[in-house]
């Protein structure tokens, strides 16, 4: 019996269960693959061993080495080869074993997944996943921390999402392979363990576009998604404690973003603080700036504030201080409460 | 037996139409006459849409005179409709030969309402479902690793079809190239990879190009067969073609076919004087005598079956009709309006798309009903 059939077996009766985001990634996968024999699933290391995180644990031994399979190491090859799969009709869930290595995938996903339906007009369509682990935060140095979500949320035809828990990994994850479009799945990888949350039993799907409110607030609306969320949560920890209401808001999809949740929660509460950790300059929240200042204009009381990482490689040793954890979070939010 | 990695182009007519190999019985003067009406429609519809790229009614053509055994001869090897195409930007001649329907093509380079594209791309990058003649794409060997992948769906579906790639020698240069080949290989998947080795990528020469002495050869370093042939034989391509489909049909893996032909023309209206710059016209002049279409009538001579010069003006003068008629027709439709910007980027078009969309439908007073 599989980990996940023993946890399933558990569930029966609690109707839902405590899980990591890791966990969510292969239980989604599982599921998936358990539903529809066109999904399938490859890229580097990802059978016998599991993936270099264990996302993919398990899967080959129970869905057999036609559908979970090691690819040569080229990404161009990994995401190229998943077009063509896409088009011939599977499903493809392509794994990239960091969001740094893209690069030599980069053509393959700008100019085929992206562009197929459109140039064709519909008559040749790509739906599939690009799963990758992204971001800082695990000592990784510049090749293994990046967030890169800005080169693909700034391409038409591409759905962008990255999680922060382990309802919404398995939730999106499944609405993503369900789809007809191209996505490419982030995986906020220093909380493939630390995040844990209630997943329930039955089958459940997040749909791509739609922020969660984490928590309500009245004065300050704090906008955040993937690895940095719970950061977000301890920022507004310290700022309750201080008597701040805080308004905390999960982007969870990028492409396309939640402006209406976005909005009616800055309308609210009249300030915003938006944090990521990609570097600053185009970075994907300057557009959620843009949209507040020219949608909710007149009811900020202060100008929108931004967290981001610095526009630099991401270091090694300096990691921590790189992302912007609670304090500088904090800072800002002090900053927009001030003004 | 077809083998590979030969030293020389695999050849069964010569220049002055001499058979030098004995012809397979299925070469009748029919067939051939059948070949030689093709080649020639598709030449003629090459002098066609550079007329209407002077006339300015479309804005790019890239020919492929010259090259028209490699692609009619890659077109009747495989099973159209049921194998799938993946092409590069100067395969007309092999939609053609395909049968995607002459209109189609047309409406594509004029962009106009009949494109089953929507005007979506710049004129020569066709794409046709009927004949799973897939969408093409100018990034060059984009369409490699792909087509790797579409062979690899078909292996797990278990379908008896293949797949097949195109490309130019220019894009053996190209990570994706490489990627593509390897993955193909890697999970011997059935997959032709078809080099339309025309020997000039817009104005490198192949010499330029690769230190290999040729571009098959590269398949030894991915596992897979390599074959050499003279592109511009008719038989020599159809036989070879033929052969090698149906090895990777029956689960042999994938290879390799370099098909050594030439460009006549210009890479594309971009470079409409080659000679002045980058080649010679003597190069040009030596290709012309080893010219594909007067190599079949030459050998439909020998063969006691020649194509009169009447025959040939009138099936000359009957495609330019039939070009100038779908020209009228395709025009006729008009252009596909402002919406077709916001539409196909998505399964459905988003909020924000929606939004955008109504901007424009404010500026531009309501676009069709």
């Amino acid at each position: 019996m599989t980990a996940t059939q023993d946890r399933q077996e558990k569930s029966a009766v609690s109707g839902k269960r405590t899980i990591n985001l890791i966990q969510a990634v292969t239980e989604a996968i599982a599921e998936e693959m358990e539903r529809d024999s066109r999904v399938v699933l490859f890229g580097e290391d990802v059978g016998a061993r599991g993936g270099v995180f264990m996302a993919t644990a398990g899967l080959q031994e129970r869905f057999g080495k036609q559908r979970v399979f090691d690819t040569p190491l080229s990404e161009a090859s990994i995401v190229g080869a998943a077009v063509g799969m896409a088009v011939r009709g599977l499903r493809p869930i392509a794994e990239i074993q960091f969001a740094d290595y893209m690069g030599p995938g980069f053509d393959q996903i700008i100019s085929q997944a992206a562009k197929i339906r459109y140039r064709s007009a519909g008559q040749f369509t790509a739906p599939m996943v690009i799963r990758t682990p992204s971001g800082g935060g695990v000592k990784g140095g510049h090749h293994h921390s990046q967030s890169p979500e800005s080169y693909y949320t700034h391409t038409p035809g591409l759905k962008v999402v990255m999680p922060s828990t382990p309802y919404d990994a398995k939730g999106l994850l499944k609405a993503a392979l369900r789809g007809e479009d191209p996505v490419i799945y982030f995986e906020p990888k220093r909380l493939y363990r630390a995040a844990k949350g209630e997943v329930p039993d039955h089958d459940y799907v997040v749909k791509l576009g739609e922020a969660a409110v984490r928590r309500e607030g009245t004065d300050l609306s704090l906008i955040g998604y993937g690895g940095v969320m719970p950061d977000l949560e301890k920022a507004a920890d310290a700022l309750g404690a201080e008597g701040v209401s805080v308004e905390v808001i999960d982007l969870r999809s990028l492409v396309p973003w939640d402006r209406d949740r976005v909005l009616s929660s800055v309308q609210k509460t009249g300030r915003a603080v938006l944090v990521s950790e990609a570097p600053r300059i185009s970075n994907f929240m300057g557009e959620v700036a843009y949209v507040i200042q020219e949608q909710a204009f007149d009811f900020l009381t202060a100008p929108v504030g931004q967290v981001a990482g610095f526009d630099t490689p991401y270091p090694y040793v300096q990691d921590k201080v790189y992302l912007p954890g609670p304090n500088r979070i904090v800072a800002a939010c002090v900053q927009a409460l001030n003004y | 037996m077809i083998q590979p990695f030969t030293p020389e182009p695999i050849r069964y007519v010569a220049e002055d139409g001499t058979p030098v190999q004995p012809l397979p019985a299925r070469y009748t003067p029919e067939l051939l006459r059948e070949l030689h009406r093709l080649m020639l429609q598709a030449r003629e519809f090459d002098r066609k849409l550079i007329t209407l790229l002077r006339q300015g009614r479309t804005t790019f053509y890239a020919q492929s005179s010259g090259m028209e055994a490699t692609q009619v001869g890659l077109a009747r090897s495989i099973r159209v409709g049921h194998d799938w195409v993946w092409p590069y930007y100067r395969d007309h001649t092999l939609g053609l030969a395909m049968g995607v329907p002459m209109f189609e093509l047309i409406s594509q380079c004029l962009g106009t309402n009949s494109d089953t594209c929507r005007g979506r791309q710049m004129p020569h990058h066709f794409a046709a479902q009927a004949q799973n003649f897939v969408s093409i794409s100018s990034s060059i060997a984009s369409q490699v690793p792909p087509a790797a992948g579409n062979a690899m769906a078909q292996k797990y579906l278990g379908v008896d079809e293949i797949t097949v790639c195109t490309f130019g020698d220019g894009a053996t240069s190209e990570g994706d190239w490489h990627a593509g080949l390897n993955m193909a290989g890697a999970a011997q998947a059935p997959a032709l990879f078809v080099c339309e080795n025309n020997q000039w990528a817009i104005s490198t020469s192949i010499r330029e190009q690769t230190a290999s002495e040729t571009i098959h050869i590269k398949a030894k370093a991915y596992g897979m067969p390599g074959y050499y042939v003279d592109g511009n034989d008719i038989v020599a391509v159809m036989e070879v073609m033929t052969a090698v489909a149906e090895g990777v049909r029956a689960g042999q893996g994938p290879a390799l076919v370099e098909c050594l032909t030439y460009r006549v023309g210009s890479h594309s209206n971009a470079d409409a004087d080659a000679e002045k710059h980058y080649r010679t016209r003597e190069e040009v002049e030596e290709w012309l005598g080893r010219d594909p279409i007067t190599r079949v009538e030459k050998l439909l001579e020998k063969l006691g079956h020649p194509v009169s010069a009447e025959e040939r003006a009138e099936l000359i003068a009957r495609t330019h009709r039939e070009v100038d008629e779908q020209v009228l027709r395709a025009e006729a439709t008009g252009q596909p309006d402002w919406r077709i910007i916001f539409e196909d980027v998505y399964a459905d078009v988003p909020d924000h798309l929606r939004q955008q969309e109504a901007f424009l439908r404010a500026e531009q007073g309501g676009g069709r009903a």
